[in-house]
Formats: C-alpha cells, sequence, structure tokens
C-alpha cells in the first residue's frame, strides 16, 4: 500500500464525461418555448456530420414525438434533452410543431379534444 | 403537416392514483421522464470555499393520447414530492387544466394541489378517487376540507377505470372551455 497514484483511477474516469460536453456548454435552450410536450420531427437531411448521441435523439423522430418521450427513451433527462433538440433544430435537423402553450388555447382545439376524449 | 399538442396535468397528493390514472387512458404504457436538480446550498459561509451543491432526480410519469392526426394529448402526472413547484410550473404552463385527485383517507394531502391551481388560475376539477372503496365523507364536506370554490366540478372516479378516467378528463375540458367561454364573453 502506498500513497503514490499508480494511475489507476484513469480508466474508471476516462469513461466519464460531464453532459454539458455534449451540448457545447450550453446549459439552457435558445428557445425557451420548448416544452415538455413540443413537438419534433426529423428532417430529411445529411446527418454524416453529427455525433452519435444527436443521430440517437433523431433516430426516436421519424415520427412526430415529443421532447419527454424522447428523454424517456432514451434516458436523458429532461433539461439535457431540450438543449440537445434546440441544437437539432437550430441545425436544421429537426421540425418543430407549433406548441399550444405559444396561442391562448382556443375553444376550437378544445371542442377537438372534447370530441377525440369522446371517441375513446 | 403540423402538429399541436396539449397537456392536461394529473396532481394529487402522495399515493393518490395519479399513475394509475394516466396507464388507464393513455394509449402507451406510461412513460419516465426524469429532471436531474441542482441546489446550491443556503446561508451561511462555506469557509473551505468549495461549493456545495446536491442532486436530485424527480421523476415525471405521462401518457399520451392521440386525438387527431394533428393534435395529441399528454397528460403529465406531477412529481410525488409537492416541494419541486417550479417542475409544476413546467407542467402547468399553457396546460388545458389538471385533475386533482383526492384520497378520503387523506383529503389533506391534496390540498397544495388545489391552492396551486387556485392561485394560478389553471382550470382545474377534485377527482374523488373511489378505488379505496366506500367514501364515509360527502361532497359538501369534501368540497369544505380543499376549501373547493362553488365553481370547481367535483368527481367521483376508480382511477383503474378507463371510461371512468376518461369521463374525468371529459369533465375538464368542459369545464376549461365553460371558463374560456365565460372569459371571452
Amino acid at each position: 500500500m502506498t500513497d503514490s497514484w499508480d494511475g489507476e483511477d484513469e480508466d474508471e474516469a476516462g469513461r466519464f464525461v460531464p453532459l454539458y460536453i455534449l451540448v457545447n456548454g450550453r446549459t439552457s435552450p435558445r428557445d425557451t418555448a420548448l416544452d415538455l410536450a413540443t413537438q419534433v420531427v426529423a428532417l430529411r437531411v445529411d446527418t454524416t456530420r453529427l455525433e452519435p448521441e444527436y443521430l440517437q435523439i433523431l433516430s426516436r423522430c421519424g415520427g412526430w414525438i415529443s421532447i419527454a418521450e424522447i428523454g424517456a427513451y432514451l434516458h436523458i433527462p429532461l433539461t439535457i434533452i431540450k438543449v440537445m433538440v434546440d441544437v437539432l433544430l437550430e441545425q436544421g435537423y429537426l421540425k418543430i410543431g407549433s406548441p399550444a402553450q405559444q396561442k391562448v388555447v382556443d375553444l376550437r382545439l378544445l371542442d377537438a379534444v372534447l370530441a377525440g376524449l369522446e371517441r375513446l | 403537416m403540423d402538429r399541436t399538442s396539449v397537456k392536461i396535468v394529473i396532481a394529487g397528493g402522495f399515493g393518490t392514483g395519479k399513475t394509475t390514472l394516466v396507464g388507464s387512458v393513455s394509449e402507451i404504457a406510461p412513460l419516465t421522464t426524469e429532471e436531474i436538480l441542482t441546489e446550491a446550498s443556503l446561508g451561511v459561509d462555506d469557509t473551505t470555499g468549495v461549493e456545495s451543491k446536491t442532486h436530485t432526480t424527480v421523476a415525471l410519469d405521462f401518457g399520451r393520447i392521440t386525438i387527431s392526426p394533428d393534435v395529441v394529448l399528454y397528460l403529465f402526472g406531477t412529481p410525488g414530492q409537492d416541494r419541486f413547484w417550479f417542475m409544476w410550473d413546467e407542467l402547468a404552463q399553457g396546460a388545458v387544466g389538471a385533475i386533482v385527485l383526492v384520497d378520503t383517507r387523506r383529503l389533506d394531502s391534496s390540498f397544495p394541489a388545489v391552492d396551486y391551481f387556485e392561485r394560478r388560475r389553471l382550470p382545474f376539477i377534485a377527482a374523488v378517487n373511489r378505488f379505496y372503496g366506500e367514501c364515509e365523507y360527502t361532497e359538501a364536506e369534501i368540497r369544505s376540507a380543499l376549501e373547493l370554490g362553488p365553481e370547481v366540478p367535483l368527481v367521483w372516479l376508480d382511477a383503474r377505470d378507463r371510461e371512468s378516467s376518461k369521463m374525468a378528463l371529459i369533465s375538464l375540458v368542459r369545464h376549461a372551455m365553460a371558463r374560456l367561454a365565460l372569459r371571452s364573453a
């Protein structure tokens, strides 16, 4: 047993990367309107330059999906997934749906929700 | 084509059946998404100069109902711990409204939720979960214990039952529509 460092914990520590590195040090999305329920869908663009973490997100976005669902399926905390989705939106890989929370919830939309629930 | 999302918040004290309700009407098995919170320590100066922080994970359960090809409804259960109010803020932001589940064995556990939605002026209904058998209180007693205004609908439900949960959601949407109509009148 010695006090000198034998370099062994380096391997251990090397596996961990602070999550913010993946999002270029950003801590909040540029578009603060991004919500748990906001819908996104992948655009047909060249993705060869994307890092695997981002490709993983895009692979979930073949059809419209909410930010909360992407986070749940990929086990990525909400704060992080929001920033990552925002990066993909900014770089033109994703398209965003119209967030209900942006407009005043209107009667026509509520009517549609009501009819949808009654059909269940 | 565009796609709009709509949110409904399912609230209530711990163990009132929030996830059960979400699961009974959702078209997908309830999913869990997590938020990691960093809490800076407050108060006393730290002589070592090291900022001490604690991390907490808050889990949110949610489900989905596709209303039409361009509208999808999400049901978000509030976190089990009432103290994470800013998470509630995120859920309530732009939501159609909330269902506050009530467990008659612990009426007071749903009071913080009632108080929260009152203050935020978000339309909500109270739903007494009959899961635990016959309710020994009258509607008036429950209303008074939760300080519910006369305009707040109170319904009885069994959160395990799809039809029953669906009816509660319908009551909420009708209530939200009535409030909206009143406001724009």
